[in-house]
């Protein structure tokens, strides 16, 4: 167990004009579950990839523990990675497979055959251990490859996308088990994906990535109602946070946001910070998640609530049993509206969806980053 | 008791009935047809391998049969013995020229394979500068029919001075692209994780190299092993060409001499058929050990 510090990392493949990961600089605690996680070719791979000393770094220092790690072979940096693929080796038995790393380091063939049985017993694959890897199914050849890593109790494990070559209710299946390896072990983690769902629910701390450059860092929660930015609000979560382009005005002591067609009050504490800012009649980009909208029937009367509506066609309903979403167009744009899937609704119906304003996220147009 | 009425089967005859007929049903008149026409074929190219093992067993009297024969009436020892005898007389014993092969070809199928996929693993796996070329050399030297460069060959034997020495039987062939090329096809595919979770692992580059690269490649070693073999084992021109002392000469340099010098020799013929058997067993034995493994190679490429 050890802490990990990235120092301004860059990375420029060779014969590369883009640069693949700049200025990374994070420092990973003591036992930490971190998920890296961003689009496809962001750079998670390669930063995992030159923690595990597999790739050269362009620039700035690694250090696990207290050790500067940037010239030490991988053998020699006490790490343990899992590959999306299970990176099997197909003619050693599921056993030979985990022992590999311990006959390497020439342990007492007693103490091997004890740590591969507690290794294959966590992982409930006690039974398999004379199997060949083409013997078994995705699953258990992603339990073979947890159970290589734990066995050598390392110090830094680094999980690349382990989960992305599983079929769906497996993934959830293996989701919860890598949880509760790493709450059994406590061992630093680097965990790499592209499913914020993963992200959101595995992470101790999340480090969303766009284009090399880290975009956030922060614990799932506060990702998930504090996105730093367009790019992590929009990459976190489902179904996607509505964006509205408009204008904050004041109007009678009151802050309004406008778009062409609907005006929203504001709340008192975010105006102030909206007016501290400076961003009245500037562009702004208005967030608001699918569960801050709320279908309206009866209560329109209500004069101060009337402020915060819009009426919306619902344009398509889809029904996933605990929730519904609504994608509804209100005449500007289309809107996400979760719903109770008690209640009843056509397709084509016109409804009136109210804002909760509290939730509202202000983003600044050109910069892209939260304002408030 | 009432009695059965109908008639019914007793059930392990029936299911035995279904199976076949299930067989059957599988094969068209396309794979009959094809059947019967490779078993034919099978046959034929059996022939020769039928008649060199007899012909050693033939005594005198029927080695000249007209028409000759498949079959052996009196099979007999007798050219075996000649064969012994016969090298009693001569300076070398066949014994000699036996071991001669047998070493040198043990020694090059070793080196083939080790050269060859060391090689092949670097071409694969490895980044360095003028990996293309080399691996281009290679692909050239492939078009080479090895007569074509055999002065320049025999110029580098004679300036290493190893002429009349064991190597020469051995390094000409350790140059082998068609080992090299077979491996590197066999090693691209290896996925690159592996390797690398063999160097997390705690794997140095040779060890990635014996414990990962080459069990998985074992389908190809077996396929070079033998061609290294069928290349060393019969072949006359490194004794002719790099070899003056007759001690060092080979197994199949010695039967030539039979066959050539002693053409009107009876017993020369029963001494060259024995010699021939002699020369023949082991390519039949390599074969059948390692067709498995082989056909393996032809079948399936793929490792994942
Ligand atoms: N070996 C390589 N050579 C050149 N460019 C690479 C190599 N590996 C990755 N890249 C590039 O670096 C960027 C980041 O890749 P990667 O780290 O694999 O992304 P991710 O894992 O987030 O999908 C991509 O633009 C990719 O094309
Ligand atoms: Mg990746």
């Amino acid at each position: 167990m050890s802490k990990v510090l990235f120092q301004h990392i860059y990375k420029q493949y060779a014969g590369e004009q883009r640069v693949a990961v700049k200025d990374f600089h994070l420092e990973i605690e003591d036992g930490e579950f971190l998920v890296l996680v961003g689009p496809s070719g962001c750079g998670k791979s390669t930063l995992l990839r030159m923690l595990a000393g597999l790739e050269d770094i362009s620039e700035g220092n690694i250090i696990i523990g207290d050790r500067i790690v940037n010239y030490i072979s991988s053998k020699d940096r006490n790490i343990a990675m899992v590959f999306q693929n299970y990176a099997l080796y197909p003619h050693m038995t599921v056993y030979e497979n985990i022992a590999f790393s311990l006959r390497l380091s020439k342990l007492p063939k007693a103490e091997i055959h004890e740590r591969v049985n507690r290794a294959a017993k966590i992982l409930d694959i006690e039974s398999q251990l004379h199997k060949l890897p083409k013997q078994m199914s995705g699953g258990q050849r992603q339990r073979v490859a947890l159970g290589r890593a734990i066995v050598r109790e390392p110090e830094v494990f680094l999980l690349d996308e382990p989960l992305s070559n599983l079929d769906a209710k497996l993934r959830i299946q293996m989701r919860e088990e890598i949880g509760k390896l790493y709450r059994r072990l406590r061992t630093t983690t680097v965990y790499v994906t592209h499913d914020q769902v993963e992200a959101m629910t595995m992470g101790t701390r999340i480090v969303a990535m766009k284009d090399g450059v880290i975009q956030q860092v922060a614990k799932p929660e506060e990702i998930y109602s504090r996105p730093a930015n367009l790019f992590v609000a929009g990459f976190i979560g489902s179904p996607q946070m509505n964006f509205i382009e408009g204008k904050v005005r004041v109007r009678d002591g009151y802050s309004l946001f406008e778009t062409r067609k609907h005006t929203l009050r504001i709340s008192e504490d975010k105006s102030k910070m909206l007016r501290d800012n400076g961003s009245i009649d500037k562009p702004i980009i208005l967030g608001i998640r699918s569960e801050n909208l709320l279908y309206r029937n009866d209560d329109l009367a209500k004069p101060e609530q009337q402020m915060n509506v819009f009426e919306a066609v619902i344009e398509i309903k889809e029904l996933l049993g605990a929730d519904t979403y609504l994608y509804t167009n209100n005449k500007e744009q289309r809107i996400v509206v979760r719903v109770d899937p008690k209640t009843r609704f056509e397709e084509g119906e016109r409804i009136v969806v109210g804002v909760d304003m509290n939730h509202a996220l202000f983003f600044d147009k050109n910069s892209e980053a939260l304002i408030c | 008791m009432e009695p059965n009425l109908v008639h019914i089967p007793k059930p392990k005859t029936g299911l035995r009935i279904r199976l076949l007929r299930i067989r059957w049903k599988k094969i068209d008149l396309f794979q009959v047809l094809a059947m019967i026409g490779l078993t034919l074929l099978a046959l034929f190219m059996l022939l020769p391998i039928v008649f060199i093992i007899n012909h050693a067993f033939k005594p005198i009297s029927e080695l000249f049969l007209y028409p000759p024969r498949f079959w052996s009436n009196q099979p007999t020892l007798f050219n075996f013995q000649q064969l012994i005898l016969k090298s009693q007389t001569t300076v070398i014993p066949f014994s000699r020229y036996l071991f001669n092969s047998v070493l040198t070809t043990l020694v090059t199928v070793a080196g083939v394979i080790f050269v060859s996929s060391l090689a092949a693993y670097a071409f694969a796996k490895q980044r360095f500068i003028g990996r293309e070329l080399f691996f281009s050399f290679t692909i050239i030297a492939l078009m080479f029919a090895p007569e074509t460069v055999a002065i320049p060959r025999y110029l580098v034997i004679a300036n290493l001075g190893i002429m009349d020495t064991y190597l020469v039987h051995v390094l000409p062939l350790l140059a082998a692209p068609v080992g090299v090329f077979l491996m590197k096809q066999f090693m691209d595919q290896i996925p690159n994780e592996l390797i690398e979770a063999a160097k997390i692992d705690g794997a140095k580059e040779w060890v990635v190299f014996f414990r990962i690269a080459l069990p998985i490649c074992m389908p190809a070693v077996a396929t070079i092993g033998i061609l290294a073999f069928q290349g060393s084992w019969a072949q006359t021109e490194t004794s002719v060409l790099f070899t003056s002392t007759e001690s060092m000469k080979t197994l199949p340099y010695y039967t030539m001499t039979l066959t050539n010098g002693l053409a009107n020799n009876v017993v020369g013929q029963g001494v060259a058929a024995a010699a021939g058997l002699i020369m023949f067993a082991p390519n039949l034995v390599v074969f059948l050990l390692f067709q498995r493994r082989v056909l393996n190679t032809m079948a399936h490429s793929g490792i994942k």
